[in-house]
Protein backbone atom coordinates (compact mmCIF):
# COMPACT_ATOMS: atom_id res chain seq x y z
CA UNK A 1 0.00 0.00 0.00
CA UNK A 2 2.66 2.58 1.27
CA UNK A 3 4.54 1.33 -2.13
CA UNK A 4 1.65 2.79 -4.45
CA UNK A 5 1.81 6.33 -2.68
CA UNK A 6 6.07 6.01 -2.60
CA UNK A 7 5.88 5.44 -6.20
CA UNK A 8 3.52 7.74 -7.08
CA UNK A 9 5.12 10.25 -5.17
CA UNK A 10 8.88 9.57 -6.52
CA UNK A 11 7.09 9.49 -10.24
CA UNK A 12 5.61 13.03 -9.58
CA UNK A 13 8.13 15.03 -8.43
CA UNK A 14 10.95 15.80 -10.93
CA UNK A 15 8.11 17.03 -13.19
CA UNK A 16 8.24 20.07 -11.30
CA UNK A 17 11.16 21.21 -12.48
CA UNK A 18 9.36 20.99 -16.15
CA UNK A 19 9.89 24.49 -18.19
CA UNK A 20 7.43 27.10 -17.11
CA UNK A 21 6.20 27.84 -20.59
CA UNK A 22 4.99 25.03 -22.63
CA UNK A 23 3.60 24.73 -25.93
CA UNK A 24 0.04 23.90 -26.86
CA UNK A 25 1.59 20.29 -27.62
CA UNK A 26 3.57 20.43 -24.33
CA UNK A 27 0.28 20.48 -22.69
CA UNK A 28 -1.35 17.78 -24.42
CA UNK A 29 1.01 15.11 -24.02
CA UNK A 30 0.19 13.87 -20.16
CA UNK A 31 -3.20 13.53 -20.83
CA UNK A 32 -2.80 11.62 -24.31
CA UNK A 33 -0.51 9.63 -22.00
CA UNK A 34 -2.77 9.37 -19.41
CA UNK A 35 -6.39 8.72 -21.60
CA UNK A 36 -3.99 5.54 -23.30
CA UNK A 37 -3.14 4.35 -20.15
CA UNK A 38 -6.57 4.18 -19.51
CA UNK A 39 -7.93 2.79 -22.74
CA UNK A 40 -5.38 -0.21 -22.45
CA UNK A 41 -6.59 -1.04 -19.06
CA UNK A 42 -10.24 -0.71 -20.69
CA UNK A 43 -9.41 -3.06 -23.10
CA UNK A 44 -7.44 -5.44 -21.27
CA UNK A 45 -9.82 -6.26 -18.58
CA UNK A 46 -12.38 -6.34 -21.42
CA UNK A 47 -11.03 -8.79 -22.87
CA UNK A 48 -10.24 -11.32 -20.24
CA UNK A 49 -13.12 -13.20 -18.51
CA UNK A 50 -13.19 -12.03 -15.12
CA UNK A 51 -14.18 -14.85 -11.89
CA UNK A 52 -16.65 -13.40 -9.74
CA UNK A 53 -14.15 -11.76 -7.24
CA UNK A 54 -12.59 -10.22 -9.87
CA UNK A 55 -16.20 -8.91 -11.58
CA UNK A 56 -16.98 -7.31 -8.26
CA UNK A 57 -13.88 -4.88 -7.87
CA UNK A 58 -13.32 -4.40 -11.78
CA UNK A 59 -16.46 -2.81 -12.97
CA UNK A 60 -17.40 0.25 -14.06
CA UNK A 61 -19.89 1.16 -10.92
CA UNK A 62 -17.22 -0.08 -8.44
CA UNK A 63 -14.12 1.74 -10.09
CA UNK A 64 -16.58 5.06 -10.81
CA UNK A 65 -17.73 5.57 -7.23
CA UNK A 66 -13.87 4.59 -5.38
CA UNK A 67 -12.42 7.35 -7.96
CA UNK A 68 -15.23 9.87 -6.94
CA UNK A 69 -14.82 9.06 -3.47
CA UNK A 70 -10.83 9.17 -3.74
CA UNK A 71 -11.06 12.88 -5.82
CA UNK A 72 -13.20 13.76 -2.99
CA UNK A 73 -10.74 13.02 -0.05
CA UNK A 74 -7.69 14.66 -2.37
CA UNK A 75 -9.66 17.18 -2.75
CA UNK A 76 -11.19 18.03 0.93
CA UNK A 77 -7.81 16.87 2.71
CA UNK A 78 -6.20 19.33 0.24
CA UNK A 79 -7.64 22.42 0.85
CA UNK A 80 -7.96 22.24 4.74
CA UNK A 81 -4.14 21.72 4.23
CA UNK A 82 -4.29 24.73 2.27
CA UNK A 83 -6.28 26.68 4.68
CA UNK A 84 -4.13 25.80 8.13
CA UNK A 85 -0.46 25.22 6.75
CA UNK A 86 -0.10 28.75 4.76
CA UNK A 87 -1.60 30.92 7.32
CA UNK A 88 0.45 28.90 9.88
CA UNK A 89 3.70 29.20 7.57
CA UNK A 90 2.91 33.22 7.58
CA UNK A 91 2.69 33.42 11.27
CA UNK A 92 6.07 31.31 11.39
CA UNK A 93 7.79 33.99 9.57
CA UNK A 94 6.81 37.21 11.38
CA UNK A 95 9.49 37.91 13.89
CA UNK A 96 6.92 37.76 17.05
CA UNK A 97 7.22 34.03 16.37
CA UNK A 98 10.71 33.39 16.21
CA UNK A 99 11.73 32.04 19.89
CA UNK A 100 8.81 29.30 19.88
CA UNK A 101 9.05 28.54 15.73
CA UNK A 102 11.71 25.59 16.13
CA UNK A 103 9.91 23.92 19.02
CA UNK A 104 6.60 24.05 16.65
CA UNK A 105 8.45 22.51 13.52
CA UNK A 106 9.63 19.68 15.27
CA UNK A 107 6.77 18.75 16.62
CA UNK A 108 4.70 18.64 13.40
CA UNK A 109 7.79 17.13 11.55
CA UNK A 110 7.25 14.43 14.65
CA UNK A 111 3.80 14.12 13.89
CA UNK A 112 4.36 13.18 10.25
CA UNK A 113 6.98 10.52 10.77
CA UNK A 114 4.07 8.43 12.65
CA UNK A 115 2.77 6.33 9.13
CA UNK A 116 -0.65 7.51 8.05
CA UNK A 117 -2.07 4.02 8.69
CA UNK A 118 -0.93 4.57 12.33
CA UNK A 119 -2.94 7.83 12.86
CA UNK A 120 -5.50 6.80 11.06
CA UNK A 121 -5.75 3.35 13.29
CA UNK A 122 -5.53 5.54 16.46
CA UNK A 123 -8.30 7.44 15.58
CA UNK A 124 -10.79 4.63 15.09
CA UNK A 125 -9.51 2.57 18.08
CA UNK A 126 -8.90 5.31 20.64
CA UNK A 127 -12.27 7.65 19.44
CA UNK A 128 -13.98 4.96 17.37
CA UNK A 129 -14.01 7.76 14.97
CA UNK A 130 -14.51 6.16 11.25
CA UNK A 131 -15.28 7.48 7.58
CA UNK A 132 -14.86 10.27 5.77
CA UNK A 133 -14.18 12.84 8.77
CA UNK A 134 -11.56 10.45 9.95
CA UNK A 135 -9.80 9.78 6.71
CA UNK A 136 -9.51 13.88 6.52
CA UNK A 137 -8.11 14.68 9.81
CA UNK A 138 -5.73 11.44 9.06
CA UNK A 139 -4.61 13.41 5.67
CA UNK A 140 -4.11 16.93 6.38
CA UNK A 141 -2.34 15.63 9.38
CA UNK A 142 0.40 14.24 6.77
CA UNK A 143 0.34 16.93 3.97
CA UNK A 144 1.02 20.08 5.99
CA UNK A 145 4.25 19.85 6.68
CA UNK A 146 5.31 20.01 3.25
CA UNK A 147 3.04 22.61 2.47
CA UNK A 148 3.78 24.59 6.04
CA UNK A 149 7.78 24.02 5.16
CA UNK A 150 7.48 25.64 1.94
CA UNK A 151 5.60 28.91 2.69
CA UNK A 152 8.23 29.58 4.92
CA UNK A 153 11.08 28.70 2.76
CA UNK A 154 9.21 31.03 -0.11
CA UNK A 155 8.97 33.65 2.21
CA UNK A 156 12.11 33.81 3.79
CA UNK A 157 13.77 33.29 0.23
CA UNK A 158 12.75 36.61 -0.64
CA UNK A 159 15.19 39.27 -0.99
CA UNK A 160 15.55 41.37 1.90
CA UNK A 161 16.38 44.68 -0.24
CA UNK A 162 13.09 44.12 -1.90
CA UNK A 163 11.29 44.38 1.09
CA UNK A 164 13.28 47.58 2.66
CA UNK A 165 12.67 49.20 -0.89
CA UNK A 166 8.93 48.16 -0.40
CA UNK A 167 9.06 49.46 3.25
CA UNK A 168 11.21 52.46 1.87
CA UNK A 169 7.80 53.41 -0.19
CA UNK A 170 6.16 53.58 2.55
CA UNK A 171 4.24 50.52 2.51
CA UNK A 172 2.38 49.23 5.26
CA UNK A 173 3.55 45.81 7.18
CA UNK A 174 0.50 43.48 5.34
CA UNK A 175 1.45 45.49 2.04
CA UNK A 176 4.85 44.31 2.16
CA UNK A 177 2.99 40.86 3.07
CA UNK A 178 0.28 40.42 0.37
CA UNK A 179 1.81 42.69 -2.48
CA UNK A 180 5.72 41.55 -2.07
CA UNK A 181 6.63 38.76 -0.24
CA UNK A 182 3.44 36.04 -0.77
CA UNK A 183 3.38 36.99 -4.85
CA UNK A 184 6.95 36.03 -4.71
CA UNK A 185 7.20 33.75 -2.88
CA UNK A 186 3.96 31.68 -5.04
CA UNK A 187 6.31 29.37 -6.72
CA UNK A 188 7.73 27.85 -4.26
CA UNK A 189 4.53 27.05 -1.91
CA UNK A 190 2.41 26.09 -5.16
CA UNK A 191 5.32 23.42 -5.43
CA UNK A 192 4.49 22.44 -1.52
CA UNK A 193 1.21 22.21 -2.65
CA UNK A 194 1.99 19.95 -5.61
CA UNK A 195 3.58 17.65 -3.07
CA UNK A 196 0.49 17.69 -0.64
CA UNK A 197 -1.53 17.10 -3.73
CA UNK A 198 0.39 14.05 -4.91
CA UNK A 199 1.04 12.57 -1.08
CA UNK A 200 -2.78 12.73 -0.73
CA UNK A 201 -3.59 10.92 -3.53
CA UNK A 202 -1.33 7.90 -2.34
CA UNK A 203 -1.81 8.19 1.38
CA UNK A 204 -5.66 8.30 0.51
CA UNK A 205 -5.58 4.59 -0.34
CA UNK A 206 -5.16 3.83 3.22
CA UNK A 207 -8.79 5.20 4.37
CA UNK A 208 -10.21 1.83 2.84
CA UNK A 209 -9.35 0.43 6.39
CA UNK A 210 -11.25 2.75 8.23
CA UNK A 211 -14.45 2.73 6.34
CA UNK A 212 -13.51 6.15 3.83
CA UNK A 213 -13.37 4.26 0.95
CA UNK A 214 -11.78 5.36 -2.52
CA UNK A 215 -9.65 3.54 -4.70
CA UNK A 216 -7.63 1.57 -2.01
CA UNK A 217 -10.99 -0.22 -1.68
CA UNK A 218 -9.96 -1.60 -5.26
CA UNK A 219 -6.23 -2.19 -4.34
CA UNK A 220 -6.87 -3.93 -0.96
CA UNK A 221 -10.19 -5.94 -3.01
CA UNK A 222 -7.43 -6.84 -4.90
CA UNK A 223 -4.71 -7.72 -1.99
CA UNK A 224 -6.88 -9.94 -0.08
CA UNK A 225 -8.58 -11.90 -2.16
CA UNK A 226 -5.05 -12.54 -4.35
CA UNK A 227 -6.24 -11.15 -7.48
CA UNK A 228 -2.86 -9.38 -9.43
CA UNK A 229 -5.14 -8.03 -12.05
CA UNK A 230 -7.47 -5.88 -9.11
CA UNK A 231 -4.04 -4.84 -7.62
CA UNK A 232 -2.86 -3.74 -10.97
CA UNK A 233 -5.50 -1.50 -11.93
CA UNK A 234 -6.36 -0.22 -8.25
CA UNK A 235 -2.92 1.04 -8.16
CA UNK A 236 -2.66 2.34 -11.61
CA UNK A 237 -5.77 3.88 -11.48
CA UNK A 238 -3.87 5.43 -8.10
CA UNK A 239 -1.43 6.61 -10.59
CA UNK A 240 -3.47 8.15 -13.30
CA UNK A 241 -4.78 10.05 -10.58
CA UNK A 242 -1.97 11.81 -9.45
CA UNK A 243 -0.19 12.26 -12.81
CA UNK A 244 -3.62 14.05 -13.56
CA UNK A 245 -3.76 15.84 -10.29
CA UNK A 246 -0.05 17.12 -10.77
CA UNK A 247 -0.60 17.99 -14.50
CA UNK A 248 -3.93 20.02 -13.36
CA UNK A 249 -1.69 21.74 -10.16
CA UNK A 250 1.12 22.75 -12.80
CA UNK A 251 -0.89 24.07 -15.17
CA UNK A 252 -2.67 26.10 -12.33
CA UNK A 253 1.31 26.87 -11.09
CA UNK A 254 2.06 28.34 -14.84
CA UNK A 255 -1.45 30.92 -14.62
CA UNK A 256 -0.75 31.61 -10.65
CA UNK A 257 3.29 32.37 -10.95
CA UNK A 258 3.82 36.06 -10.98
CA UNK A 259 4.33 37.52 -14.15
CA UNK A 260 8.11 38.50 -14.53
CA UNK A 261 9.55 34.99 -12.40
CA UNK B 1 6.38 -9.25 -6.69
CA UNK B 2 8.73 -12.26 -6.11
CA UNK B 3 11.64 -10.43 -5.21
CA UNK B 4 9.57 -8.23 -2.80
CA UNK B 5 7.97 -10.93 -1.39
CA UNK B 6 11.20 -12.67 -0.66
CA UNK B 7 12.01 -9.60 0.73
CA UNK B 8 9.63 -9.02 3.20
CA UNK B 9 9.73 -12.72 4.08
CA UNK B 10 13.70 -12.09 5.05
CA UNK B 11 12.85 -8.82 6.62
CA UNK B 12 9.91 -10.18 8.67
CA UNK B 13 12.09 -13.62 9.50
CA UNK B 14 14.99 -11.44 11.01
CA UNK B 15 12.89 -9.64 12.95
CA UNK B 16 10.83 -12.23 14.60
CA UNK B 17 14.37 -14.34 14.97
CA UNK B 18 15.83 -11.18 16.80
CA UNK B 19 12.51 -11.21 18.85
CA UNK B 20 12.24 -14.70 20.00
CA UNK B 21 16.38 -14.59 20.75
CA UNK B 22 15.78 -11.86 23.17
CA UNK B 23 12.85 -14.37 24.35
CA UNK B 24 15.56 -16.56 25.16
CA UNK B 25 13.17 -19.45 23.41
CA UNK B 26 15.31 -22.50 23.82
CA UNK B 27 13.48 -24.92 26.20
CA UNK B 28 16.49 -26.77 27.80
CA UNK B 29 14.70 -27.08 30.74
CA UNK B 30 11.57 -28.45 29.63
CA UNK B 31 11.00 -32.09 29.50
CA UNK B 32 13.30 -34.33 28.45
CA UNK B 33 13.75 -34.52 24.68
CA UNK B 34 12.48 -37.54 22.82
CA UNK B 35 15.20 -37.12 20.10
CA UNK B 36 13.01 -38.63 17.83
CA UNK B 37 14.05 -35.58 15.08
CA UNK B 38 17.56 -35.48 16.18
CA UNK B 39 19.80 -33.79 13.41
CA UNK B 40 16.64 -32.55 11.94
CA UNK B 41 16.07 -28.80 10.87
CA UNK B 42 13.22 -27.56 10.27
CA UNK B 43 11.70 -23.90 9.33
CA UNK B 44 8.47 -22.81 10.73
CA UNK B 45 6.53 -20.43 8.91
CA UNK B 46 2.75 -19.03 9.76
CA UNK B 47 0.41 -16.48 8.68
CA UNK B 48 0.31 -12.89 10.63
CA UNK B 49 -2.72 -13.29 12.99
CA UNK B 50 -2.68 -13.82 16.45
CA UNK B 51 -4.07 -17.68 16.27
CA UNK B 52 -1.61 -18.57 13.46
CA UNK B 53 1.31 -17.21 14.66
CA UNK B 54 0.26 -19.28 18.27
CA UNK B 55 0.32 -22.36 16.17
CA UNK B 56 3.27 -22.08 14.42
CA UNK B 57 4.58 -21.79 17.64
CA UNK B 58 3.29 -24.53 19.67
CA UNK B 59 5.00 -26.47 16.90
CA UNK B 60 7.96 -25.25 17.37
CA UNK B 61 8.43 -26.04 20.87
CA UNK B 62 7.13 -29.91 20.08
CA UNK B 63 9.47 -30.05 17.39
CA UNK B 64 12.30 -28.93 18.99
CA UNK B 65 11.36 -31.28 22.23
CA UNK B 66 11.72 -33.64 19.81
CA UNK B 67 15.17 -33.11 19.07
CA UNK B 68 14.80 -30.83 16.21
CA UNK B 69 17.26 -27.44 15.35
CA UNK B 70 13.88 -25.10 14.39
CA UNK B 71 13.95 -22.10 12.69
CA UNK B 72 11.43 -19.51 13.50
CA UNK B 73 9.71 -17.77 10.54
CA UNK B 74 6.26 -17.17 12.11
CA UNK B 75 4.18 -14.12 11.12
CA UNK B 76 4.65 -14.16 7.24
CA UNK B 77 2.05 -11.12 5.62
CA UNK B 78 -0.80 -12.64 3.75
CA UNK B 79 -1.65 -16.49 3.02
CA UNK B 80 -0.90 -16.62 -0.73
CA UNK B 81 2.97 -15.49 0.58
CA UNK B 82 3.20 -18.22 3.26
CA UNK B 83 1.84 -20.89 0.56
CA UNK B 84 4.74 -19.76 -1.63
CA UNK B 85 7.22 -19.84 0.74
CA UNK B 86 6.27 -23.61 1.89
CA UNK B 87 6.34 -24.50 -2.00
CA UNK B 88 10.03 -23.11 -2.59
CA UNK B 89 10.94 -24.19 0.82
CA UNK B 90 11.65 -21.53 2.67
CA UNK B 91 9.15 -22.59 4.73
CA UNK B 92 9.18 -26.42 5.57
CA UNK B 93 5.85 -26.15 7.16
CA UNK B 94 2.41 -24.10 8.58
CA UNK B 95 -0.67 -24.14 9.30
CA UNK B 96 -3.59 -23.69 6.93
CA UNK B 97 -7.60 -24.24 6.91
CA UNK B 98 -9.15 -26.21 5.24
CA UNK B 99 -11.47 -23.65 3.59
CA UNK B 100 -8.29 -21.74 2.58
CA UNK B 101 -7.28 -24.88 0.81
CA UNK B 102 -10.24 -25.47 -0.79
CA UNK B 103 -11.24 -22.45 -2.16
CA UNK B 104 -7.73 -20.18 -2.12
CA UNK B 105 -5.09 -22.36 -3.01
CA UNK B 106 -6.87 -24.82 -4.99
CA UNK B 107 -9.44 -22.28 -6.47
CA UNK B 108 -12.98 -24.20 -6.02
CA UNK B 109 -15.85 -22.28 -5.84
CA UNK B 110 -18.14 -22.75 -2.32
CA UNK B 111 -20.86 -24.01 -4.25
CA UNK B 112 -19.48 -27.28 -4.41
CA UNK B 113 -17.77 -28.17 -1.08
CA UNK B 114 -17.55 -31.93 -0.51
CA UNK B 115 -18.86 -33.71 2.04
CA UNK B 116 -15.30 -34.44 3.54
CA UNK B 117 -13.85 -31.09 2.87
CA UNK B 118 -10.24 -32.19 5.06
CA UNK B 119 -9.85 -35.59 3.27
CA UNK B 120 -10.69 -33.96 -0.72
CA UNK B 121 -8.21 -30.76 0.39
CA UNK B 122 -5.02 -33.42 1.62
CA UNK B 123 -6.46 -35.45 -2.02
CA UNK B 124 -6.12 -32.84 -3.78
CA UNK B 125 -3.26 -30.81 -2.90
CA UNK B 126 -1.09 -34.35 -3.02
CA UNK B 127 -0.69 -33.29 -6.07
CA UNK B 128 1.33 -30.18 -5.80
CA UNK B 129 3.40 -32.09 -3.31
CA UNK B 130 1.72 -30.48 -0.20
CA UNK B 131 0.70 -33.00 2.84
CA UNK B 132 -2.10 -32.00 4.95
CA UNK B 133 -1.83 -33.76 8.62
CA UNK B 134 -4.88 -34.97 10.28
CA UNK B 135 -6.58 -31.50 11.21
CA UNK B 136 -7.26 -30.26 14.68
CA UNK B 137 -10.27 -30.23 16.64
CA UNK B 138 -10.94 -26.63 16.23
CA UNK B 139 -12.71 -24.80 13.41
CA UNK B 140 -12.02 -21.17 13.09
CA UNK B 141 -14.66 -19.68 10.40
CA UNK B 142 -16.30 -16.54 9.77
CA UNK B 143 -19.24 -16.00 11.56
CA UNK B 144 -21.56 -12.96 12.14
CA UNK B 145 -21.79 -11.12 15.38
CA UNK B 146 -24.04 -8.91 16.94
CA UNK B 147 -23.47 -7.80 20.80
CA UNK B 148 -25.17 -10.01 23.40
CA UNK B 149 -27.56 -6.86 24.52
CA UNK B 150 -28.49 -6.67 21.19
CA UNK B 151 -29.29 -10.51 20.77
CA UNK B 152 -30.98 -10.64 23.89
CA UNK B 153 -33.44 -7.95 23.24
CA UNK B 154 -33.87 -8.74 19.48
CA UNK B 155 -33.69 -12.81 20.17
CA UNK B 156 -31.54 -13.26 17.84
CA UNK B 157 -29.59 -16.14 17.76
CA UNK B 158 -29.40 -17.89 14.41
CA UNK B 159 -28.55 -16.32 10.78
CA UNK B 160 -32.16 -16.97 9.87
CA UNK B 161 -33.41 -14.88 13.10
CA UNK B 162 -30.85 -11.80 11.64
CA UNK B 163 -32.13 -12.22 8.09
CA UNK B 164 -35.94 -11.60 9.27
CA UNK B 165 -34.46 -8.94 11.90
CA UNK B 166 -33.13 -7.02 9.36
CA UNK B 167 -36.31 -7.37 6.51
CA UNK B 168 -38.28 -5.74 9.28
CA UNK B 169 -35.78 -2.99 10.32
CA UNK B 170 -33.64 -2.09 7.61
CA UNK B 171 -32.28 0.71 9.23
CA UNK B 172 -30.27 -1.78 11.63
CA UNK B 173 -29.24 -3.51 8.91
CA UNK B 174 -25.46 -2.36 8.91
CA UNK B 175 -22.44 -4.89 8.95
CA UNK B 176 -18.85 -4.33 10.03
CA UNK B 177 -16.51 -6.53 7.73
CA UNK B 178 -13.33 -6.50 6.14
CA UNK B 179 -12.21 -6.17 2.52
CA UNK B 180 -11.48 -10.34 1.79
CA UNK B 181 -14.99 -10.82 3.84
CA UNK B 182 -16.56 -8.52 1.14
CA UNK B 183 -15.27 -9.75 -1.69
CA UNK B 184 -15.07 -13.16 -1.63
CA UNK B 185 -18.03 -15.67 -2.77
CA UNK B 186 -17.94 -17.97 0.55
CA UNK B 187 -18.10 -14.23 2.43
CA UNK B 188 -20.41 -11.47 2.28
CA UNK B 189 -22.16 -11.53 -0.89
CA UNK B 190 -22.74 -15.78 -0.77
CA UNK B 191 -24.42 -15.41 2.84
CA UNK B 192 -26.48 -12.48 1.28
CA UNK B 193 -27.83 -14.94 -1.18
CA UNK B 194 -28.10 -17.62 1.01
CA UNK B 195 -30.48 -15.88 3.46
CA UNK B 196 -32.13 -13.80 1.80
CA UNK B 197 -31.27 -10.71 2.94
CA UNK B 198 -28.89 -7.50 2.07
CA UNK B 199 -27.18 -5.38 4.22
CA UNK B 200 -28.12 -1.95 3.11
CA UNK B 201 -24.47 -0.23 4.94
CA UNK B 202 -21.65 -2.27 4.14
CA UNK B 203 -18.71 -0.65 7.05
CA UNK B 204 -15.51 -2.14 5.20
CA UNK B 205 -12.52 -1.45 7.94
CA UNK B 206 -9.54 -3.53 8.80
CA UNK B 207 -10.09 -7.23 10.18
CA UNK B 208 -8.48 -6.08 13.23
CA UNK B 209 -11.04 -2.77 14.28
CA UNK B 210 -14.23 -4.68 13.46
CA UNK B 211 -14.47 -6.09 17.15
CA UNK B 212 -14.95 -2.64 19.10
CA UNK B 213 -16.85 -1.37 16.24
CA UNK B 214 -20.10 -4.40 16.45
CA UNK B 215 -22.16 -1.86 18.12
CA UNK B 216 -21.10 1.31 17.34
CA UNK B 217 -20.81 1.77 13.72
CA UNK B 218 -22.76 -1.41 12.98
CA UNK B 219 -24.91 -3.71 13.88
CA UNK B 220 -23.43 -7.24 12.62
CA UNK B 221 -19.89 -7.51 11.95
CA UNK B 222 -17.77 -10.14 10.36
CA UNK B 223 -15.44 -12.41 13.06
CA UNK B 224 -13.87 -15.24 13.27
CA UNK B 225 -14.98 -18.10 15.39
CA UNK B 226 -12.12 -18.68 17.41
CA UNK B 227 -11.11 -14.86 17.83
CA UNK B 228 -11.20 -14.20 21.59
CA UNK B 229 -12.10 -10.70 21.33
CA UNK B 230 -15.61 -12.23 20.40
CA UNK B 231 -15.71 -12.90 24.65
CA UNK B 232 -14.00 -9.87 25.46
CA UNK B 233 -16.05 -7.18 23.56
CA UNK B 234 -19.19 -9.14 25.01
CA UNK B 235 -20.47 -10.18 21.55
CA UNK B 236 -23.00 -13.24 20.65
CA UNK B 237 -22.13 -15.31 17.53
CA UNK B 238 -25.12 -16.03 15.49
CA UNK B 239 -25.58 -19.71 14.07
CA UNK B 240 -25.23 -20.13 11.10
CA UNK B 241 -28.30 -22.34 10.91
CA UNK B 242 -28.15 -22.47 6.89
CA UNK B 243 -24.55 -24.26 7.14
CA UNK B 244 -23.12 -21.66 4.57
CA UNK B 245 -20.13 -21.04 5.57
CA UNK B 246 -17.38 -23.60 4.20
CA UNK B 247 -15.54 -25.45 7.07
CA UNK B 248 -12.06 -24.22 8.27
CA UNK B 249 -10.67 -26.40 10.36
CA UNK B 250 -7.11 -25.93 11.18
CA UNK B 251 -4.17 -28.59 9.77
CA UNK B 252 -0.44 -28.69 9.60
CA UNK B 253 0.98 -28.71 5.88
CA UNK B 254 4.15 -29.59 4.60
CA UNK B 255 6.28 -30.60 2.08
CA UNK B 256 5.53 -34.13 1.41
CA UNK B 257 9.34 -34.48 0.86
CA UNK B 258 9.40 -33.15 4.60
CA UNK B 259 7.42 -35.80 5.91
CA UNK B 260 8.92 -38.44 4.04
CA UNK B 261 12.38 -37.67 5.61
CA UNK B 262 10.37 -37.05 8.86
CA UNK B 263 7.74 -39.46 9.41
CA UNK B 264 7.67 -38.77 12.86
CA UNK B 265 6.44 -35.02 12.80
CA UNK B 266 3.03 -36.81 12.17
CA UNK B 267 2.73 -38.44 15.18
CA UNK B 268 4.26 -35.66 17.70
CA UNK B 269 1.53 -33.31 15.92
CA UNK B 270 -1.34 -35.89 16.07
CA UNK B 271 -2.19 -35.24 19.83
CA UNK B 272 -1.21 -31.81 19.75
CA UNK B 273 -4.11 -31.33 17.00
CA UNK B 274 -5.92 -33.42 18.79
CA UNK B 275 -6.37 -31.36 21.94
CA UNK B 276 -6.73 -28.26 20.12
CA UNK B 277 -10.58 -27.75 20.57
CA UNK B 278 -12.29 -24.83 20.10
CA UNK B 279 -12.42 -23.60 23.08
CA UNK B 280 -8.77 -23.80 23.36
CA UNK B 281 -7.82 -21.66 20.91
CA UNK B 282 -10.23 -19.28 22.06
CA UNK B 283 -8.26 -19.28 25.30
CA UNK B 284 -5.15 -19.25 23.82
CA UNK B 285 -5.56 -16.24 21.36
CA UNK B 286 -7.49 -14.64 24.29
CA UNK B 287 -3.82 -14.68 26.57
CA UNK B 288 -2.20 -13.31 23.93
CA UNK B 289 -4.91 -10.55 22.36
CA UNK B 290 -6.79 -9.40 25.67
CA UNK B 291 -3.99 -10.46 28.15
CA UNK B 292 -0.36 -9.33 26.01
CA UNK B 293 1.55 -12.63 26.39
CA UNK B 294 3.63 -13.99 23.88
CA UNK B 295 2.50 -16.69 21.40
CA UNK B 296 5.86 -18.45 22.22
CA UNK B 297 5.16 -18.44 26.17
CA UNK B 298 1.52 -19.58 25.52
CA UNK B 299 2.92 -22.04 23.56
CA UNK B 300 5.36 -23.84 25.83
CA UNK B 301 3.09 -23.18 28.55
CA UNK B 302 -0.52 -24.89 27.34
CA UNK B 303 1.89 -27.90 25.84
CA UNK B 304 3.34 -28.27 29.22
CA UNK B 305 0.19 -28.12 30.89
CA UNK B 306 -1.49 -30.82 28.89
CA UNK B 307 1.54 -33.15 28.82
CA UNK B 308 2.09 -32.92 25.36
CA UNK B 309 5.89 -32.54 25.65
CA UNK B 310 6.54 -36.55 26.46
Amino acid sequence: MTDVGTRVRTAVVPSAALPRHRSLAGYLVMPAILASACLIMYLYVSSRELDSIEARSLNAAALATATWEHIQLTAVSTLLTLVIAVPLGILLTRPFTRRFRPYLITLLTLGQAIPTIAVLVLLAVAFLFLGFQAAVVGLVLYAIIPVLLNTMVGLEQVDESVLEAGRGMGISKSGVLFRLELPLSVPIILAGVRTALVINVGTATLTTYINAGGLGDIIVAGLSTNRVLIQIIGAALTAVLALLIDYLAGIAEDFLRPKGL
Amino acid sequence: MNLKARTITAVGAGLVLTLSACGGGNDDGGAASSGELAGAELIVGSKEFTESILLGQITAVALENAGAAVEDRTGISGSATVREALETGEVDMYWDYTGTGWVNILGNTTTDVPEDLYAAVAEADAENGIAWLEPANFENTYRIAVPSSFAEENGLSTMSDAAAYIQENPDDATVCAASEFINRDDGLPGLEEAYGFEFNNVVELDLNLIYTQIGEECTFGEVFSTDARIVSNDLTVLEDDQEFFVEYQGALTLRQETLDEYPAIADIMAPISEALTDETMTELNGRIDNDGEQPRDVAEEWLESEGLLG
